[in-house]
């Protein structure tokens, strides 16, 4: 009886982690390739933004700002801490639409999300 | 490396942009190469002072529609300076003015980030000193210009508003984004010899400058670090400008 509930719980579990995963993968291609008009929908980074930010996401955007597009190596050289962290904080800024991600050939790389288009 | 300086009041009228145009003639006269944008689009001034050379203005080059390079008109032959003196004007025209005023987020976003292109447009010309003056208090193109820069310079009048409003700027604007800031006291109406205090707010004071009306009737007509060096004003821009370069 309980080896049997046992079971379940696990399945569920697993279950449970397969559509994580599937999320996961739905939300990286969205993000790597946001349409038009998505992109309508998503904010760019205006500097009273910028002020709201976390202490430590803000130094992450200004530095993105001041160095233009740059990998999450290059952002760390500049703020001094660990690429794993500036990299943690960069796909913060993505997930919250200030900041935008691509891939060149290997390198990821991350910019201050645009603007609209000027009419 | 070019400095950028900033030029920023929490309220109007504190001499900005007095001290903006002076202070930009003062390094262009020391020989450097400098550029003055009028960051002010809501109230621009430049356009008043000088005559612009090009049919682009910063509000094109915010806008996306030009380089930086293309905005700016060269002073220097008809001001007599011995290094560039760009000009950058910010357009007058009311309706402009009132299409600004209705940007969005959005417009204000992409001219921030049109401002670090131009900052790095800039140095690669090799700029010495970039100075922009600015809107009074916490407007997006301000704090953009702000944003931009390495130092902000504010100009506070002695009144007790304006400590207040100083004080939140420098908590929950310049220190927040990491910029390095100094005052200038001007139109101070006690004795400018009694003065003693150094630093405000954690921010040193560079110098105070008293109130004359003399300031204000013969600037209608007159750059006066540049007309009449010997005046106090001028002497005192003169300090502002050995001060801001000792502290890079
Ligand atoms: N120390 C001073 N004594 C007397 N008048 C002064 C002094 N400094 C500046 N002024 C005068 O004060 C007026 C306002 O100065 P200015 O336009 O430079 O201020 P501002 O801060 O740029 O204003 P705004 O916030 O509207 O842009 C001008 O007429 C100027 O000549
Ligand atoms: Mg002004």
């Amino acid at each position: 009886m309980d080896s049997e509930l046992l079971e379940q719980v696990v399945n569920n579990l697993k279950e449970i982690n397969s559509k994580l995963d599937r999320l996961i993968v739905q939300i990286e291609c969205r993000d790597e390739t946001t349409s038009d008009k998505d992109k309508i929908a998503a904010y760019s980074l205006d500097v009273l933004t910028l002020l709201s930010l976390p202490d430590h996401l803000r130094t992450t955007a200004t530095t993105l700002f001041e160095i233009g597009p740059a990998t999450a190596d290059e952002v760390a050289n500049v703020t001094n801490k660990e690429r794993a962290v500036e990299s943690n904080y960069l796909n913060q800024l993505v997930r919250m639409n200030n900041v935008k991600k691509y891939r060149e050939g290997r390198k990821v790389y991350f910019r201050i999300n645009d603007s609209l288009k000027k009419k | 490396m070019t400095l950028t300086l900033a030029i920023h009041s929490s309220k109007g009228g504190t001499g900005k942009t007095s001290i903006a145009v002076n202070l930009a003639v003062a390094f262009a006269s020391a020989g450097k190469d400098t550029c003055l944008i009028d960051m002010d689009l809501r109230g621009p001034s430049l356009c008043s002072m000088f005559k612009p050379k090009t049919h682009f203005w910063i509000n094109d080059f915010l806008s996306g529609k030009c380089n930086l390079k293309d905005t700016l008109t060269d002073s220097k032959k008809d001001i007599g300076t011995s290094g560039h003196l760009y000009l950058s004007f910010s357009n007058p025209d009311i309706g402009e003015i009132r299409d600004l005023v209705s940007k969005d987020r959005n417009w204000q976003a992409g001219a921030l980030k049109a401002l670090m292109n131009g900052k790095r447009e800039l140095a690669e010309e090799n700029i010495d000193v970039t100075i922009l003056d600015t809107s009074p208090g916490v407007e997006y193109e301000s704090i953009n210009a702000v944003a931009a820069s390495d130092m902000v310079i504010i100009v506070h009048n002695d009144t007790k508003a304006c400590h207040d409003c100083t004080e939140q700027l420098i908590k929950g604007v310049y220190t927040l984004l990491d910029k390095r800031c100094a005052i200038i006291d001007n139109m101070y109406h006690g004795n400018c010899l009694d003065i003693k205090e150094k630093n405000r707010y954690g921010v040193p004071v560079l110098t105070t400058i008293p109130c004359m009306c003399d300031i204000a009737t013969r600037s209608k007509n007159e750059i006066l670090v540049h007309s009449d060096p010997e005046h106090l004003f001028s002497k005192s821009i003169m300090t502002i400008k050995d001060k801001i370069e000792a502290m890079q």
